[in-house]
């Protein structure tokens, strides 16, 4: 599904954010992807969204090269990635319905088919019963799970996440993880960028470590290696 | 369609409407964008008002000048017998002899009409309109000679060519003299064109003024919006559809202002027209200025939607761009 071949990406600058990055993850996986801030997790999910272009190699998207993207299909590939962030990015000024909506208004859909899509992905996220609050209204658990169901709203198959979990104590980013697990069970691909050790301890799922912009496990968490 | 999953689809246009559906959709979805965008101004009435008024105010003072000039050009229209010829034809020219040139004269091309105007019914005219009826009476002969009134074609009324018929009216055999009052329409369409010329130029400047405060404007409302622009392109939005909102921004600008402007070309006129009837009076002719006439006005709110519209194109394709999510 994602593919990174001999990845490098280096800044203007001169800063060296991933270096020779290479690893596959299959449709319908789930990933961490870890390291300390600065290792360059931000960079890799910057580059499979197309934020940024790498400086040397491929990333290919279930085959597709995303090298050969022209810049105005980025916004096509965009809809295809689900995308959640720490600072979750929502409009403020607009009700959750309006968000969650927003990614549906863009490709066009009818009134009734927004409707009914918006109300099941915040029925996914337990918060239907909140659909005209403004997002202000909601605490830090809340807003990111608007964030997560503006994310799946158009069914993307592919998942990404930049510290979805980053504020929240552990027994929220429990639970907003739990939901991507719904998404993996129901064969989306996923991977989560975090680093909340003790989160993925937890979990039993592939982990990605990037360590100064080199890929240096890859594999099952460190904790769950030992059972 | 989607360019990374085959058979994923995206977007409603991949579900199965059919074609007038879809069709409706379009039509559905900009009216929708059009209204948000008019809803907007509607939220931020003081910053729109300062916008529109100069927009309006921009055209309304060409468009002014403009109906000026027009009307102006028809008063010089509705004095066209200025460019008519009197030919005053020598004492001993016979009766016969004159409508032999009348008749000479009606074949000739540059010329429209001719009237043949006898002495004695000119000195009648004269004894009416003078008031000198009795005075008249004491002269012994009549010292008026006959007089044919040409009236040139409409392609020789212009000064030179007029002047040109006159020369060749003057080499006529019964022709003593011709008279054409040309200076002052020489000065009059020397003038026009000036006038024209400037109406023009200031038009252009003022024109490209409104562009860019268009332009500076739609800038400011994309900064504002800033993050809903970063958000929107994180989840998929083509440029194309980040860029509709501002562009119909721009053209309520240039429609709203194109009315203002309309509204106060009305008032202006309105304020003119009583001096303007003073001055016509003092040459014993009643005049009222024509406005706007319908053309007119939709080109004066076509121009104004399209001044809207570039400024706000200029710059979205400017500023849109510089938003990237980082």
């Amino acid at each position: 599904m994602i593919r990174f071949e001999q990845v490098s990406k280096t800044y203007p600058g001169g800063q060296r954010a991933l270096s020779k990055v290479d690893f596959h993850i299959a449709q319908g996986e789930m990933a961490f992807l870890t390291g300390h801030s600065g290792a360059g997790k931000s960079t890799l999910l910057k580059l499979i969204s197309i934020m940024e272009r790498p400086t040397v190699g491929r990333v290919l998207i279930n085959g597709h090269d995303l090298n050969v993207i022209k810049r105005r299909q980025i916004a096509y590939i965009r809809r295809d990635i689900g995308m959640i962030f720490q600072s979750h990015q929502l409009l403020m000024d607009k009700t959750v319905f309006d968000n969650v909506a927003l990614p549906l208004v863009i490709e066009g859909y009818g009134h009734k088919e927004i409707a009914k899509r918006v109300d099941a992905a915040l029925e996914m996220v337990g918060l239907r019963s909140k659909a005209r609050n403004l997002p202000i209204t909601l605490s830090g658990g809340e807003q990111q799970r608007v964030g997560i169901a503006r994310a799946v709203v158009n069914k993307p198959p592919l998942l990404l996440a930049d510290e979805p979990t980053g504020n929240l104590d552990p027994k929220l980013s429990m639970e907003i993880v739990r939901l991507f697990e719904d998404f993996n069970q129901a064969g989306v691909s996923v991977l989560i960028a975090t680093h909340d050790l003790g989160l993925i301890a937890r979990m039993r799922y592939r982990t990605l470590t990037l360590k100064n912009g080199k890929m240096i496990t890859d594999g099952l968490a460190d904790g769950e290696e030992g059972r | 369609m989607s360019i990374l999953f085959k058979g994923r689809s995206q977007g409603a246009s991949e579900r199965k409407i059919n074609f007038a559906q879809r069709f409706v959709m379009f039509f559905v979805n900009h009216i929708r964008q059009a209204l948000g965008s008019l809803g907007e101004l509607w939220r931020q009435p003081a910053a729109s008002l300062m916008t529109i008024g100069v927009l309006g105010l921009s055209i309304t003072l060409p468009s002014t000048l403009y109906i000026l000039v027009k009307n102006t050009e028809k008063i010089s229209a509705g004095w066209e017998q200025a460019a008519e010829i009197s030919l005053f034809l020598k004492d001993q020219t016979s009766a016969a002899e004159a409508q032999q040139l009348l008749t000479r004269l009606q074949t000739w091309s540059e010329i429209d009409r001719v009237v043949y105007v006898p002495a004695d019914d000119a000195l009648e005219e004269f004894k009416q309109l003078s008031g000198l009826g009795d005075a008249v009476k004491y002269l012994e002969a009549n010292p008026l000679p006959d007089v044919v009134l040409v009236t040139p074609g409409e392609k020789h009324t212009a000064p030179t060519a007029a002047q040109m018929l006159l020369e060749k009216l003057q080499q006529q055999r019964e022709v003593d003299m011709g008279k054409l009052d040309i200076e002052w329409l020489e000065r009059l369409y020397g003038f026009l064109q000036i006038a024209t010329e400037l109406v023009t130029i200031i038009g252009v400047l003022l024109f490209i003024a409104v562009i860019l405060i268009v332009g500076n404007t739609i800038r400011l409302n994309i900064l504002n919006k800033r993050d809903e622009i970063l958000v929107m392109k994180l989840v998929g939005a083509t440029d194309g559809f980040i860029h509709r909102p501002f562009l119909y921004t721009g053209f309520w600008y240039g429609l709203l202002g194109g009315v203002i402007a309309w509204m106060a070309v009305i008032i202006i006129l309105w304020w003119m027209d009583s001096s303007i009837q003073a001055f016509a009076s003092l040459y014993d002719k009643s005049f009222h200025i024509t406005g706007l006439t319908g053309s007119a006005l939709l080109t004066m709110l076509f121009l104004s939607v399209m001044l809207g519209l570039v400024g706000s194109l200029i710059s979205v394709q400017r500023h849109v761009r510089e938003i990237e999510p980082q």
